[in-house]
This record gives C-alpha cells, structure tokens and sequence, in this order.
C-alpha cells in the first residue's frame, strides 16, 4: 500500500480514532499522541494490511495496542464480578414500585447525567472493558467487527461488553443518587 | 412437533444480544415471538432500548482538535523519509 492509498484509508478515521483514544485515556493531548503513534506505526506495518479487509479493525486494533503500551500499570477500577443484568432497570422498578416510577426514574437519570459523569464512569471500567465498550458505543461496531480491532475471541467481545455495560449504568444510578437527583418515588 | 417458546427467563437471558442486534435468526424470531405475548418482558426490552439510546446519545461525538490531521500528516511524512 502506498502512501496515498494509505492516507485516504485513514483520513476518515483520524476523527473517530481521537474520539476513542480520549475515551481511553481521557486527556487531549494524550489522545492526540496515541493518534499520531497509532498512524505512524500503522504506516510502518502497512505491507501486513491484506488489502480488501477491513481497514478499520485493523488501524483501531493498533491505537488500542499503543494505548496498553502506554500503561505503566493496571488502571485502578471497579470490579465488574457479580454485576446484574439489566441493572439500572431493576433499581428503577424497585425504586419506582412499579414500571411507571420506573420509567419516570430512568427519565430522571438518564436527563440529570451529563456527558462528564458519563466519562468518568467510562473511565472507571478496566482498561480492556472500556476498550470493548467503546467500539461499540462510539463507533457503533458489530461484535465481529470489535473482535477482530481488538484480536479477541468473539465470546470475549461479548461477555465483556456485556459486564462492562452493566458496571456502566450501576455507576450512573450510583451518580444519579450521589447528586440527589429524585430516584426514590416510594 | 410444537413450535419451541421461550420462558420470560429464556427470553431475558437473551437482552443483551438481542438489544444489540447480535442474535442468530431463528434466536431473535423465538425472542420477538415472546415479546408480542409478554407485556412484561416486552417492556423490559423497551427499557433496555431507550437506556442504551440515552448512552449513544450522551457519549455522543467529540470536538476533534483542528490541528490533528495535520500532525499526523508530518509525523507520516517523517516516517517516509
């Protein structure tokens, strides 16, 4: 692949990929830079991209990798053992006494939360939860897709997005309370 | 042979996948068959739906940094030479 082929594969992709590196690592600046490491290395390996797959996978696969290597030391997180499924649903019924307060609580919640309470829940997930979590969030990646940009069995994909999903809206009902926004209708 | 109907737990075990779009054909009809007789479940997945379409929504996009194609850019063309 030359040079120019190169860039007009990874030109449309700069701007999701800086989305999904701050979401990783959450600061500009350091987005920037594992934007720009993920291009130059993804360049240098060009001659390994097998032309007709897909680009995308394998350009995010490598930011993702140069976001593990820029870890010092595991990201001090949450535990996602024991987590329920559907987890904001089942406090808002218990909360709600029923589906019309649960309704109107998840209303509550999902207005009173704001894109950076929602980031700092992102950020608290494991490194390789929020990774999974956020192809699929930002980049609205099927399970495949998210598997083969990460180099994941596609049952890991899955079980992980799962979990993290579910340690994200414990963490925004935990939020919703913490800033008293109305959650206990009985 | 009667046709297979799942349980409300059957049909629960299967949310996640289903609400994002990843059962196998013959799994996501079983789960849609469900739905058209239980109300409960029915709402259950309605929930799960608008919470997710919530999240998209609040994540949403991001101010990219006018200056970042035109790094990577230089960064490309040192890595050329």
């Amino acid at each position: 692949m030359d040079r120019a082929a190169f860039d007009r594969c990874l030109q449309p992709l700069l701007g999701p990929a800086f989305g999904y590196a701050l979401r990783l690592c959450g600061d500009r600046d350091e987005a920037m830079d594992l934007v720009q490491e993920a291009s130059v290395n993804a360049f240098r390996a060009a001659r390994t991209f097998q032309p007709g797959t897909n680009f995308r996978a394998w350009y995010f696969r490598i930011l993702t990798n140069v976001f593990y290597r820029s870890r010092r030391k595991p990201s001090n997180t949450v535990s996602l053992d024991d987590e329920q499924n559907a987890y904001l649903l089942r406090r808002a019924l218990e909360a709600g006494g029923g589906w019309d307060g649960a309704d109107r609580i998840a209303e509550a919640v999902m207005d009173g939360i704001d894109a950076e309470a929602i980031q700092d829940a992102i950020r608290a997930l494991p490194d390789e939860y929020r990774s999974v979590a956020m192809l699929y969030f930002l980049e609205t990646m099927k399970y495949e897709e998210i598997a083969d940009a990460l180099g994941l069995p596609l049952g890991t994909v899955r079980s992980r997005l799962h979990r993290g999903r579910k340690a994200l809206q414990r963490a925004l009902w935990d939020v919703a309370r913490s800033r008293g926004i109305e959650v206990d209708l009985v | 042979m009667s046709r297979r109907c799942l349980s409300c737990r059957e049909a629960f075990e299967r949310l996640d996948d289903f609400v994002d779009r990843e059962l196998a054909t013959g799994e996501r009809v079983l789960v849609q068959e469900h739905l058209e007789v239980c109300a409960e479940c029915a709402r259950a997945f309605r929930f799960e739906e608008g919470v997710l379409r919530s999240l998209r929504a609040k994540i949403g996009r991001i101010d990219v940094p006018p200056e970042l194609a035109a790094r990577v850019r230089e960064a490309l063309d040192r890595a050329s030479d």
